[in-house]
């Protein structure tokens, strides 16, 4: 029961962002989705782990407005995988997620903490 | 990409995820089997992963529609039980109410007339004489045609002929008609030509035109038979014309002939007996043509004081094709659409139910991104899916309820030949479905737009119905008994109606009488002995037929369509108002009548041989009469008279009265009776009874023989028994009776079912609670009571709806109810008993299995 709760909780954590991470994750080159689910949950240092009912439905909606291409290739591994790379599209779309995020999280955080409480 | 290939492709990109997940545990230091369920379990449900993926495809409208209708199909497959029960359902509810419209679209097609619109009946009204829809003297048709409102204004009315054909005499109904008719109506005929103004004049040829009908029955479709000759009435007539199969009918008429104005008739006003038919000037709307119409019969009435009181009405005439058929197939339509209602409730019912089962279903696809517009959508294609299966299955009922309405052969309904599952009613079959689906789908599809996803998934396994699922079943049942209701005080009331026509005494016995009509032709027999001698001749011959007891004559049998009314005067009273006048009716009959019929002799004596022409008029009057005008007296020796210029006629006996049938009750309520000798009051068409000791139809052929003997010009019509004819009732009464009263044994039946469902599944639902209040002590008794009482709650406010519902709604019926009225207490008091007692019976099952519960096991299944 607790499992499913917080799992449910971090599918609300994740909307509307979850967008923005696989862009940004993918900034440094292509990746599958089982890499960028990696990645994510690394980089957070194991916050956030990504759903792949989540993940997979992002992917293919994202490929289809145009942010994202994919392929298949052989992966380190040597083995098989679909691998999506950012397209020119995608690029501005991240810069303009990343301006909106920064400018979000910082309204957000000066709510939170105000200077006058910090000081 | 194609949808399958796109499809392998997620697939195996899912494989590749999960290969590479199971290796990186394995490198961790996991065993493979530890590492590869480790995946499996984070991975998820993969075939819900792949299917919220796929939403994201955003493929054509129509592909996924396509992939609904496929996870549809699939949910249908799965629980089996379940979609046969409602298609099942709705194949019955669907079923009829495609039947019903085959009548409709049949009966309410538009006449085949250009600019219809534009063609009206012109009738006569006045209000407080209590004529509604009565026809024309014909000074009225000339001031009429006279008015500049019409552009053409044809008088019509109705007859029959004697057509002789090469071996045999057949009696045709027909239409005289003056030309204008045909310019008014303005259709081209199909072959040869329409009236012209000379036609019928004296001294020129007879014709005739012919209906398509006609043209086909007896003339094999042969287009030389325009110009030739045919007898009608004995007389050679040329055909003119063949009309087209869709010209509009006006009377079951077969052929036309030039109507020419009797002399008598041309200056009275009192003498009305011709319908007008005209089609408007152009330029001159409805509104204004009515008004102007007023206005010249509000002159003419102040000015005859025969037209006294009268207005004119225009009717369209398309309006006047229908507005018989209109109040039956209202009510049909309404009650085929009850039954639907009642089905869909059920279904809507039942996928509530289901929809609690689905809950955690729902709860995970809109967790795992599912929009709950797709979710809604899904249901609903789903539902419509399953409306779609009912409805192609409803045509195989659809099918048996159309023969069985044709069974009838209901020939006053318009174009009945047509009726049949038409392109258009399949059309109508398929839009009801889908309709029907979208009904009952809101249910399910309300239901998961509603959903709380983490309440859903943190329940545990006992699923908690809300109180809002609960009531809205129960309001579902309450409507169900409440259309049952309504459908079940339909049906009593014409089923008590029809009982009653049967066994009520109709003042004559029934039994074992032949009656044949003849009609003898104008032109044949001008002359009224020459009738009189024909009818005396034949009831003389008929007598020594081997078993037959009496034989007479009489011109309308009781409760025919046919009625000869006179206005009753008395010589010894002052001449009263028009509007105070009483009507009679008036029968012609040769001496043995009263024998005949078993009318039982009150006073006096019957009429007999010896009331030649030349003896003193006489009449016999019927007790209803004789209460009604000589109230208290003896009226054996008074006198009366059936019209002015008349001589008084003396009465010499009073006979019972007689039912007069249900067209004299709708129109007058009862009125009274006067029977004449046929020699004082001759007439060309007469119907012979034959009273016998045995089976009255073995006299058919001999009959038929004799009176070919006697005239073979004269064709016998209309031969059945005197019982068969008030059995029969009208047509249109016994397809009512039949079809409501399936119809509500239908919705009786899908009202159990459903009252019985919501009871057993709210048991189902409270079996702890039960547990709970047993194990503190409650007796069995109470827990039944407990249930019992929720059922009855339920259907005693369905019935309190549905009474009023049916004393607003059983108005409608009242036409087609003899001897009944539309509020008959006895039949609502039964109906209600009926339904009560059956939702008793429906809630005693759940209720009895409640107090089956075992406290232990039932607080145990938590």
């Amino acid at each position: 029961m607790a499992t499913k709760d917080r799992y449910l909780n971090r599918i609300e954590l994740l909307q509307g962002t979850l967008d923005m991470l696989i862009l940004k994750t993918l900034q440094w080159g292509p990746q599958h989705g089982y890499g960028i689910i990696q990645a994510i949950r690394v980089t957070s240092s194991d916050v956030l782990q990504v759903e792949t009912g989540s993940l997979y439905p992002a992917l293919h909606r994202l490929e289809r407005q145009g942010w994202l291409s994919s392929e298949w290739k052989q992966s380190d591994s040597n083995q098989r995988a679909k691998y999506y790379r950012l397209t020119s599209a995608g690029k501005k779309q991240l810069a303009s997620e990343q301006a909106r995020w920064t400018q979000l999280s910082s309204a957000i955080a000066s709510i939170m903490s105000p200077e006058g409480e910090a000081s | 990409m194609t949808r399958n290939r796109r499809d392998r492709d997620l697939q195996e990109e899912m494989d590749a995820h999960l290969r590479m997940a199971i290796r990186d545990r394995m490198e961790r230091g996991q065993s493979q089997a530890a590492a590869t369920s480790a995946a499996l379990a984070e991975f998820g449900n993969r075939l819900l992963v792949r299917e919220v993926t796929r939403d994201m495809w955003g493929w054509a409208t129509l592909e996924r529609l396509l992939q609904d209708c496929r996870y549809g199909a699939r949910m249908l497959r799965k629980n089996l039980g379940f979609t046969t029960v409602v298609v099942l359902t709705l194949a019955l509810g669907i079923g009829a109410n495609t039947a019903i419209y085959s009548v409709m679209q049949a009966a309410l097609a538009p006449l085949a007339i250009p600019e219809a619109g534009r063609v009206v009946m012109v009738w006569t009204e006045n209000a407080k004489r209590d004529w509604h829809q009565f026809p024309a003297s014909v000074p009225d048709y000339v001031d009429w045609k006279a008015s500049g409102v019409f552009s053409s204004l044809g008088a019509l009315s109705d007859g029959g002929f004697n057509l002789r054909m090469a071996d045999r005499t057949d009696r045709i109904s027909g239409l005289n008609v003056t030309p204008e008719f045909f310019a008014a109506i303005a259709v081209q005929p199909h072959l040869g030509r329409v009236f012209r103004a000379e036609d019928g004049q004296p001294g020129r040829s007879q014709v005739a035109i012919l209906t398509d009908g006609l043209w086909h029955s007896r003339f094999h479709a042969d287009p030389s038979v325009v110009g030739s000759s045919i007898v009608l009435d004995g007389v050679p007539h040329t055909v003119v014309g063949v009309l087209p199969k869709t010209f509009p009918v006006f009377a079951q008429e077969e052929i036309y002939a030039p109507l020419l104005f009797p002399a008598d008739m041309a200056e009275n006003r009192g003498s009305r007996f011709f319908q007008v038919v005209g089609r408007l000037r152009p330029g001159i709307p409805l509104a204004s043509a009515q008004q102007r119409m007023a206005a010249l019969e509000r002159r003419l009435s102040m000015q005859y004081t025969d037209d006294a009181g009268h207005s004119v009405a225009l009717q369209p005439v398309e309006e006047a094709s229908v507005e018989d058929e209109r109040a039956l197939l209202g009510i049909l339509f309404g009650a085929v659409g009850f039954v639907l209602l009642i089905a869909c409730a059920n279904i809507a019912n039942l996928l509530l139910a289901r929809g609690t089962a689905r809950r955690k279903e729902m709860a995970l696809r809109v967790a795992l991104g599912v929009g709950r517009w797709r979710l809604c959508r899904q249901l609903l294609t789903e539902s419509v899916l399953l409306a779609l299966l009912g409805g192609l299955v409803a045509i195989a009922p659809s099918l048996a309820a159309i023969r069985f309405i044709t069974s009838f052969h209901l020939d006053e309904l318009r174009n009945s030949d047509l009726i049949a599952l038409s392109p258009g009613v399949l059309v109508f079959n398929l839009a009801l479905s889908f309709a029907t689906g979208i009904l009952f789908g809101l249910v399910p599809a309300w239901q998961a737009w509603k959903i709380d996803v983490s309440g859903a998934m943190k329940e545990a396994s006992r699923s908690n119905t809300g109180g809002r699922h609960q009531r809205l079943r129960g309001l579902f049942v309450i409507s169900e008994v409440a259309l049952t209701l309504i459908l079940l005080v339909g049906a009593g009331l014409m089923l008590r109606s029809f009982a009653r026509l049967r066994s009520a005494n109709p003042g004559y016995d029934p039994h074992n009488v032949l009656t044949v009509r003849v009609a003898l032709s104008d032109q044949q027999y001008a002359a009224p002995e020459t009738q009189t001698a024909f009818f005396e001749r034949v009831v003389r011959e008929a007598r020594s037929l081997p078993g037959v007891l009496n034989v007479s004559a009489v011109d309308d049998l009781p409760g025919s369509d046919n009625l000869h009314g006179s206005a009753l005067r008395f010589p010894d009273r002052p001449e009263p108002h028009t509007e105070d006048l009483r009507m009679v009716l008036r029968n012609s009959v040769t001496g043995d009548y009263f024998a005949t019929m078993r009318i039982p002799l009150l006073r006096g004596r019957y009429l007999n041989e010896r009331d030649v022409q030349s003896a003193v008029p006489v009449a016999v009057i019927d007790e209803w009469t004789a209460k009604q005008n000589w109230p208290g007296q003896d009226v054996v020796g008074k006198s009366l008279k059936l019209g002015v210029k008349l001589p008084p006629r003396q009465i010499v006996g009073v006979v019972g009265s007689v039912d007069q049938g249900i067209l004299v009750k709708l129109l007058k309520g009862q009125v009274g009776q006067v029977y004449l000798p046929a020699p004082q009051a001759p007439m060309p068409a007469m119907t012979l009874l034959l009273r016998t000791i045995m089976d009255p139809a073995a006299l058919i052929p001999a009959m038929r023989k004799l009176v070919r003997n006697v005239d073979i010009d004269q064709p016998v019509f209309q031969v059945q028994t005197l019982e068969s004819i008030r059995a029969a009732g009208r047509a249109y009464q016994r397809l009512a009776t039949s079809l409501l009263g399936s119809f509500a044994a239908v919705a009786l039946l899908l009202a159990t079912i459903g009252i019985y469902g919501v009871i057993a599944y709210n048991v189902g639902q409270r079996t702890r609670e039960f547990g709970i209040r047993m194990s503190l002590g409650a007796q069995r008794l109470d827990v039944m009571r407990l249930v019992v009482r929720q059922g009855l709650v339920l259907a005693g406010a369905g019935i309190a709806i549905g009474l009023a519902g049916a004393l607003a709604l059983t108005r409608l019926l009242s036409r087609l109810l003899d001897r009944v009225n539309a509020t008959d207490p006895l039949t609502f008091a039964g109906v209600t008993g009926l339904l009560a007692v059956v939702a008793l019976a429906a809630t005693f099952l759940p209720a009895w299995r409640a107090t089956r519960v075992e406290p232990v096991t039932a607080l145990r299944c938590e």
